[in-house]
């Protein structure tokens, strides 16, 4: 019986492992710039489809490659043509746009795709197994995938002049523009960062499960909850947010019906907005 | 002529959905993204009533009233976040109705959805009751429509627009900010219902899928396009974009090219909210002449 | 800790200054006491009953009323919306008495307005009724918020520097509206930098300093006072 449950928590970590991927990504832009980019889940989308396109003429993972720049081009786009312009403006100006353009990427995907379910066409590989756990080679590349990725966050953000210059402006953007640190410089590099591991999490994501258009949205929403119960703007905090909703999620469907495994975010979201808005972890603001 | 009669029937509805929406976006600056939650329970509460042999008065009310309570419930916990949060939540609210419609299928028969809704007050179906149906939508329309107005023009819709624009200074102006928001959410989400038990009935057919974002999107679209806080600008722009919908529908398209109309409409939309923000954030209608 | 062991009582005192070098805690006294932020510790009692834990909008209905450090008009609505919207309890505020008692909304309103009238002359500020209250000057738009204080009918008003930033004509007018409200009855508590107003107008004055009280007395009093004068001057502000 035990092992069931092992199993569950195994695939919740697994999933949670790209979720975390997807997290860090929003989270780092809403550290910048304030906001949370509702375009983050089709930037999750766009890497996954044009994997997919790209694969249907070179070795997949050589087809990862320049998706994946397409999509971090796509994701300083956002920010050139969209979000930038409106810098100044309200919130719900902001929020609105987000949402717009959201819609605008969902529906170009749409249209280039289709509705249908796509799959990268692997064939199913017997998996391995550990005891009584078993794990597939696609599951085994995704962790992975998702450590060396985080591992490179890591490292750029506590070695690197240019990591430092994030967590400055993260932490007090006015004073770091006045210390000398290149603001365009931080904004370019939070928006490719953000895109790539949107990007990466969606061909992880694509491994593991279909794709549909969708895909996007319903990976925003998780994504939203990780960030929240990290304490918005906390990179590590969405780290582990994402694999408590990955492992919150699997073990879920030992006790809901699976209709409602997305279900399992959208509550979390409602519940710490409700009891905890500032996360496990995280800060708040007040009257000045 | 039937076409545009059926045209101006969805755009009835749909101006009174967006009027509902402008209610809470555009005058209290609550960006509710779940709204088609409540469109959504008013129009499975009457029509279940309805198929269950409840008179069409009952089923019309009792949806509006099941929406109401909705939003009373979800706003004292909900509103107690700020902006950006609070949209959050109700876009989360709203998937998470959307998902209750989708698989409690002993009431609301899930996916397949609900056919077969009967018309009210005698209406007939089809093309023979358009003309009766679009009457008893603009009669309800232009009561919401009344009553919207005499909301924003009053005390309370200047509190409303206090906070919209500085809570703080609403409180300390004595404003119950927490309760005024609660009572317009209430309204708003109670209005939306009767625009959802108004569409149920009109299109007789219900299913989870009619009720997803795609729908809060397009309201939202309304209200920001035609004009936020004004009176006519959710009207305007409801008009619009339902023209705009019924229009393209209507368009001689090779079949093989059907399946790019909805997505294409659909960046449409998405490129005119974000030119919109860009160009003309407050709408067709301003709300204040600059 | 930003406000740390303040004790004070105003009694009838007509009017009260709070003084003290930037950073003391003035502003973060005024938010507690008006229900902005929450004590730690303490109470705070207004007019015989306790107003400590109470939302920021009770104690504004209870006749505390307040303005802040930077103007906050609403620059989207009119100066006259402004004013109007200052009226705590208004009937027409209730949305089942807006379509059951709707004549009762209109007598209300109208006698609203008759007042807003009123303190628009008081405020020098009638011509610009109609005028989005965003392209008012700063020093109207801080007699803008003074009027809505009024409007406000309070007993007991909270200015957080009310003169700052304006120019000296100004500031006699600003003078002139808070005697004829002291004459009116009204008790005034007031966060000033600027010594000879506070030395004009106030009867009494506190002193703080990081968040403590460290004078009471009369503005005289306080000016030769040694704990003040090291507050003030061994900082690198000076007083004006």
């Amino acid at each position: 019986m035990s092992t069931y449950y092992a199993q569950l928590l195994l695939n919740g970590v697994i999933a949670g492992s790209v979720y975390a991927l997807f997290a860090v990504g929003l989270t780092m832009v809403y550290g910048i710039f304030r906001f949370i980019n509702f375009a983050h889940g089709e930037l999750i989308a766009w890497g996954a489809y044009l994997t997919l396109l790209f694969s249907q003429f070179l070795p997949f993972s050589i087809a990862v490659l320049p998706a994946l720049g397409l999509t971090m081009i796509l994701g300083i786009s956002q920010d050139r043509y969209v979000y930038s312009p409106l810098r100044r403006r309200s919130r719900i100006t902001l929020l609105i746009a987000s949402i717009g353009l959201s819609y605008l990427l969902r529906n170009a995907l749409r249209l280039v795709w289709g509705s249908d379910l796509q799959t990268y066409g692997f064939e199913a590989v017997r998996g391995l197994s550990f005891g009584a756990l078993n794990i597939t080679r696609t599951q085994l590349a995704m962790v992975v995938a998702a450590l060396l990725f985080l591992g490179f966050l890591y490292g750029l953000l506590k070695f690197t002049m240019l990591g430092k210059g994030l967590r400055a402006a993260a932490d007090n953007m006015e004073l770091a523009e006045i210390m000398g640190i290149d603001m365009k410089r931080v904004g370019t590099t939070v928006w490719t960062l953000s895109a790539l591991f949107a990007g990466v999490g969606g061909v992880l994501i694509g491994l593991d499960t279909n794709l549909e258009p969708m895909m996007g949205l319903t990976n925003l929403i998780k994504s939203f909850a990780a960030v929240l119960l990290g304490g918005a703007g906390n990179v590590w905090g969405a780290l582990l947010g994402g694999l408590f909703i990955g492992v919150a999620e699997n073990l879920g469907v030992a006790f809901l019906s699976p209709g409602y495994k997305d279900a399992v975010s959208f509550a979390l979201i409602v519940l710490l907005l409700l009891f905890r808005p500032a996360g496990i972890f995280g800060i708040t603001g007040g009257v000045r | 002529m039937d076409y545009f009669l059926h045209t101006l029937v969805v755009c009835v509805i749909y101006s009174t959905f967006a009027v509902s929406l402008n209610l809470e976006l555009g005058f209290t600056g609550l960006y509710n993204f779940g709204h088609v939650a409540f469109f959504g329970i008013g129009a499975y509460t009457s029509a279940l009533l309805s198929l269950a042999g409840f008179p069409a008065a009952v089923s019309l009310f009792l949806g509006m009233a099941a929406a109401g309570a909705a939003g009373a419930l979800l706003a004292v916990p909900a509103l107690r976040l700020t902006g950006d949060y609070f949209g959050i939540a109700t876009l989360a609210f709203g998937e998470m109705i959307r998902l209750f419609f989708l698989n409690e299928r002993w009431l609301t028969k899930g996916p397949m959805g609900l056919p077969g809704i009967p018309r009210p007050f005698g209406i007939h179906g089809g093309v023979s009751g358009l003309p009766f149906y679009l009457l008893l939508s603009v009669v309800l329309g232009v009561g919401v429509f009344l009553l919207a107005y005499r909301i924003t023009r009053s005390p309370f819709g200047r509190a409303l627009k206090v906070v919209r624009e500085d809570e703080y200074v609403a409180q300390a102006l004595g404003k119950n900010v927490l309760s005024l928001k609660v009572r317009i959410v209430a309204v708003g989400s109670l209005l939306a219902g009767l625009a959802g038990a108004l569409y149920g009935h009109y299109i007789t057919y219900i299913s989870p899928s009619d009720f997803t974002l795609n729908e809060t999107i397009l309201v939202l679209l309304c209200v920001v396009l035609g004009g936020r806080g004004t009176q006519w600008g959710p009207v305007l722009g409801a008009f619009l974009v339902i023209f705009f919908q019924e229009f393209l529908r209507f368009l001689p398209i090779p079949v093989d090219f059907g399946r790019v109309v909805a997505p294409i409409q659909g960046m449409v939309y998405g490129a005119v909210l974000i030119l919109l923000m860009l160009k003309r954030p407050e709408g067709i209608l301003p709300e204040y002449r600059v | 800790m930003a406000v740390c062991d303040v004790s004070l009582e105003l009694g009838n005192t007509p009017v009260t200054g709070l003084v003290g070098p930037n950073g003391s805690g003035k502003t973060t006294l005024f938010h507690m006491i008006t229900g902005f932020y929450p004590l730690d510790k303490g109470r705070i009692r207004f007019g015989g009953e306790e107003i400590s834990g109470r939302a920021p909008h009770e104690i504004s209905r209870m006749g505390m009323v307040r303005t802040f450090q930077h103007t906050r008009v609403l620059p989207f609505l009119s100066t006259r919306e402004n004013l109007l919207s200052a009226v705590p309890k208004q009937r027409g505020e209730r949305l089942t008495s807006l379509f059951i008692r709707p004549g009762a909304v209109k007598e209300e309103e109208k006698q609203n307005r008759f007042r807003a009238e009123e303190i628009l002359d008081m405020i020098h500020l009638a011509p610009l009724a109609e005028e989005l209250s965003g392209r008012l000057s700063y020093g109207q738009q801080k007699l803008l918020e003074l009027g809505r204080v009024l409007m406000a009918r309070p007993k007991m008003i909270l200015l957080d520097e009310p003169t700052a930033g304006i120019n000296p004509t100004l500031i006699r007018r600003l003078v002139e509206i808070l005697k004829e409200l002291t004459r009116r009855g009204v008790q005034v508590f007031l966060i000033e930098h600027n010594m000879p107003l506070v030395a004009e107008i106030c009867d009494r004055v506190f002193v703080m300093d990081s968040g403590n009280l460290i004078f009471s007395g009369s503005p005289g009093d306080a000016i030769k006072d040694a704990g003040v004068i090291e507050a003030y001057l061994g900082r690198e502000n000076y007083a004006p």
